[in-house]
């Protein structure tokens, strides 16, 4: 199931959320810096879940371990 | 972005201000605009001597007050019990407007003169009272002992008397009866008493042993109790000595050597009575200063208690009063007109404001003569000013620290508020660290007000002043802790993990099960003996990717700034080769890790090339890539094409605004324009200067050459060839400094490991109340360790790497940082300053 379809999708519904932010957003003394503050939130969140996903895609190592002896 | 509201992209418009103030309503209007904190005043008299300003004698004035006001502080300091002075939000105003401000000052200056005086003479009697007190215990104390050599002698005046030679005395023994009924007749030796140092005795001792050839009998007891100063509080430890000897010239040696050595000398009588009285007297009149010294203390204390009260009111005066003629100082004087002319800085957006408030100040002087505000055009660089609230202040605070932004540039602090904790917590991400730190941001925002007002100290102070960037920090933290999947280096099992694990020799292996783990690292690389390596490799790769689009994102804030200032030119000779040449290589190299994680290497039948390799290989041998590594096919045309066009790009960025300048320059001196040093030609002034001229009412104004750039053709060529060099070797070694973000990152995690395994993991498998005890300590150790060397410590060096970060790697893309701040009279401010 694992494929790049995650990666698209999510990035269409955070394209989606940053128009509402900038669309959403009151006139008032505060309108650039909340725009500008929520905008580059959703940017910043979405690109480190999208490279955390994608580096675990298909990875080209496996994980081992040896095995503990439970106390 | 609308011009009815600030905004923090840029800094706010300001105009140039002259304001003609009546002389009668001056010092209101000024206390009015220091209380609203927008008007940054300008020196109009920069020649004058500070001594020679017209309003010197009230600074003196002012300043004689601040002392008076520094001594009360210091004397209340001094006082062993604390004096409570009120606070300043807790005392009433003393009204330094309007009608009635002379007097009140007068006022003022006479309370404070009265309360000096009276202080000074307690202090002084206070000081006179402890000597004399001092004195009369030395003498007590000489007395007693005196007292004890007295009777000691009595008793051996036998042996005594055998070497005593004079000639009344009876040779017999029988006579002892005689003697003992008269002993006071007989015993007619001559003494010197006195109290000296403890350390001088000894010498004493000696010398005059070596003066007198021997004929003394000295004797010395200690003074138990050492005598304190009461004005120094220091201790001396004293003796009393008591020293017989016979002859007149004797005594008087010894007299004047012990007063040379520093004793004190004290007149006591032979006769017992006589001394029994004086011992009396002494007593009496050391209990008499007892008491006034203690009356005294008390209404020392009353009064300090009054100054308590008042303190901080009067301080407050005083320093406004001062600022204010101090700003006075700075209006020129016109004597035709008999106003104030002031000239200064304010944002374009608060004109009404102050228009209003010099209306205010008209009201409140009880005047009706009101100071007339205009606006002038000029063409020099007014301050910088950027509007902020609490939430902002600490971020743009810590991004002005590199430099104040160029007046109307981009302001870099704005995108600080997200960037800056996200770069933070990719450095730092564990979930529970990161809520220790929220927490904590949650509890100083929490009693902010409070402690606003205290004096936090040098240490809680600036975390105080960060608050909300350490909140955004907490929170950030949180998600990338999520990412990471580490809370106190342990992880969470939310979702199912991708890896199923099989047992092969003795070794577990993991397989894959299709299954991607949603959100976050899978916890089975937590386990894992080799998770280092794929965490390496997947944090090394995010700092590069992030980094890229970082830098990206800084350089094009590049595009707003050549908008606004009319440099069109420099989008297409800076802005575009730098855009393009970081693209062409780092770019690249950024979608070739965003491509190789999306292609399954299992179904591929070329091997995964090493990317590292793979960038190295397309400068040093560009065009051959190795079909059994290749990324895609036809991947060495498309790297030789962008190794070209990158080798383009420098060139470009060398020579293409030079050669404009200098077709510019071609063009304006073949219309018979000659350059500024000379002046036959017509001036290249703009319209807005010649505006001045108009306005300045004859006036000469001075214009400012140095604000013409220098178009001096060779400084040209130079600047962009170090602008060409620092920009491509900074691509580079700028990507990699992003590396940082992934060294910190396993160093935290690192650490957050080792510290568990060393202390809570040896101790958690203990049972029975020894293994409680043990949890217990073991505990509370692993808790202040995490927050002080991982959280403190660890934040510390995480929030300096995200700074330098924003200081270096983004700010070169984009920021001047060529402005002065803005720095308004306002009284709130003079409370920051001292």
């Amino acid at each position: 199931m694992a494929s790049l379809f995650p990666v698209f999708f999510v990035l269409f519904i955070v394209l989606g959320l940053e128009a509402c932010a900038y669309l959403l957003v009151p006139k008032g003394p505060h309108q650039t810096t909340l725009r500008t503050a929520f905008m580059l939130t959703f940017a910043s969140l979405y690109l480190m879940w999208m490279i955390t996903y994608l580096a675990q895609l298909h990875p080209l190592i496996s994980p081992y371990r040896s095995l503990k002896i439970e106390s | 972005m609308g011009d009815d509201y600030p905004s923090m992209f840029r800094s706010e418009p300001m105009s140039l201000v002259q304001l003609y103030i009546p002389t009668e309503v001056a010092h209101d209007t000024v206390a009015e605009l220091g209380e609203l904190g927008n008007v940054e005043f300008k020196d109009l008299n920069p020649t004058v001597n500070p001594f020679q300003r017209s309003f010197v004698g009230e600074i003196r004035r002012f300043e004689e007050m601040a002392r008076r006001i520094r001594f009360f502080t210091s004397q209340i300091e001094k006082e062993k019990d604390h004096i409570p002075i009120r606070p300043l939000y807790d005392s009433a105003p003393l009204i330094t407007v309007g009608p009635r401000a002379a007097r009140t000052i007068d006022e003022l200056d006479e309370v404070l003169g009265e309360h000096e005086a009276r202080l000074l003479q307690m202090n002084d009697s206070y000081k006179t009272l402890g000597e004399r007190m001092r004195e009369l215990s030395e003498a007590r104390h000489v007395l007693r002992e005196t007292a004890v050599f007295f009777d000691k002698a009595e008793t051996q005046q036998v042996d005594a008397r055998a070497s005593f030679d004079e000639s009344s005395a009876p040779l017999l023994q029988h006579d002892d009866r005689e003697t003992q009924y008269s002993s006071t007749v007989q015993f007619d030796l001559e003494f010197v008493a006195g109290t000296i140092d403890r350390a001088r005795v000894p010498t004493l001792e000696r010398v005059l042993w070596r003066i007198l050839r021997g004929n003394l009998y000295m004797n010395h007891t200690d003074i138990p109790e050492p005598f304190v100063d009461p004005v120094t509080g220091e201790e001396t430890r004293k003796n009393v000595f008591i020293i017989f000897a016979h002859g007149e010239a004797i005594l008087a040696k010894i007299k004047k050597v012990a007063v040379s050595m520093g004793a004190t000398l004290y007149p006591i009588d032979a006769n017992v009575d006589k001394r029994a009285d004086s011992l009396r007297e002494v007593t009496i009149r050391l209990d008499d200063l007892q008491t006034v010294l203690y009356h005294t203390g008390i209404t020392r204390r009353s009064e300090l208690l009054t100054i308590g009260e008042n303190l901080s009111r009067w301080e407050d005066v005083v320093r406004k009063e001062k600022a204010i003629y101090e700003t006075m100082n700075l209006f020129n004087y016109d004597v035709r007109r008999k106003t104030l002319v002031a000239e200064g800085w304010c944002p374009t957006r608060d004109l009404t404001m102050i228009q209003m408030a010099l209306r205010h100040a008209t009201e409140e002087s009880g005047t009706n003569i009101a100071p007339i505000l205009q606006e002038l055009r000029t063409n020099k660089t007014p301050p910088t000013f950027v509007r902020t609230n609490k939430f902002t202040e600490g971020f743009q605070t810590i991004m002005d620290s590199y430099g104040i932004a160029t007046y109307q540039e981009v302001n870099p602090g704005l995108f600080a508020i997200i960037t800056f904790p996200f770069l933070f917590a990719i450095m730092f991400g564990d979930i529970g660290h990161g809520f220790i730190i929220l927490f904590a941001a949650i509890y100083m925002i929490i009693n902010e007000k409070k402690w606003a007002k205290a004096d936090l100290g040098e240490l809680v102070g600036p975390f105080f002043f960060g608050r909300y960037i350490i909140l955004l920090m907490g929170l950030f933290s949180l998600y990338t802790g999520l990412m990471y999947n580490d809370i106190f280096s342990k992880a969470l099992h939310f979702w199912q993990s991708g890896w199923d694990f099989q047992d092969v020799n003795g070794v577990e292996w993991g397989r894959p099960n299709g299954r991607v783990y949603p959100f976050g690292l899978d916890p089975a690389w937590h386990e894992a003996d080799n998770g280092m390596v794929f965490t390496n490799s997947y944090k090394m790769k995010m700092s590069v990717v992030l980094g890229v689009i970082h830098m990206t994102f800084a350089l094009c804030l590049q595009l707003p700034n050549h908008i606004k200032f009319n440099r069109t030119l420099d989008i297409y000779t800076n802005f575009i080769p730098q855009m393009v040449f970081l693209q062409s290589i780092f770019g690249y190299l950024v979608l070739c890790i965003l491509y190789k994680w999306s292609i399954d290497w299992t179904t591929r039948s070329t091997e995964p090339p090493s990317l590292l390799n793979m960038l190295i290989g397309m400068f040093l041998s560009p065009g051959s890539v190795d079909p059994r590594t290749q990324l895609y096919p036809g991947q060495g045309f498309v790297q030789v094409l962008l190794v070209l066009i990158a080798a383009i790009c420098v060139p470009w960025m060398l020579c293409a605004k030079p050669y404009f300048e200098w077709k510019e320059m071609q063009q304006t001196h073949g219309q018979g324009y000659v350059g500024l040093d000379h002046y036959d030609g017509p001036r290249q002034s703009s319209d807005q200067v010649l505006e001045i001229e108009e306005e300045g009412n004859g006036r000469v104004i001075v214009e400012e050459m140095e604000e013409h750039e220098q178009h001096d053709f060779s400084e040209v060529v130079i600047h962009q060839i170090i602008h060409t060099i620092e920009f491509c070797l900074g691509c580079i070694s700028h990507t990699a400094s992003y590396l940082r973000l992934w060294a910190l990152s396993l160093a935290h995690a690192q650490l957050s490991e080792v510290l568990w395994m060393m202390t809570l993991e040896n101790v958690l498998g203990m049972s029975g109340l020894i293994g409680y005890i043990y949890l217990a300590l073991v505990g509370g150790l692993w808790f202040s360790a995490t927050v002080f060397i991982l959280c403190i410590m660890e934040g510390l060096s995480a929030f300096l790497h995200a700074l330098r970060l924003h200081w270096v790697e983004a700010n070169s893309k984009h920021y001047q940082g060529e402005g002065y701040a803005f720095t308004p009279l306002s009284f709130a401010k003079l409370d920051e300053k001292d």
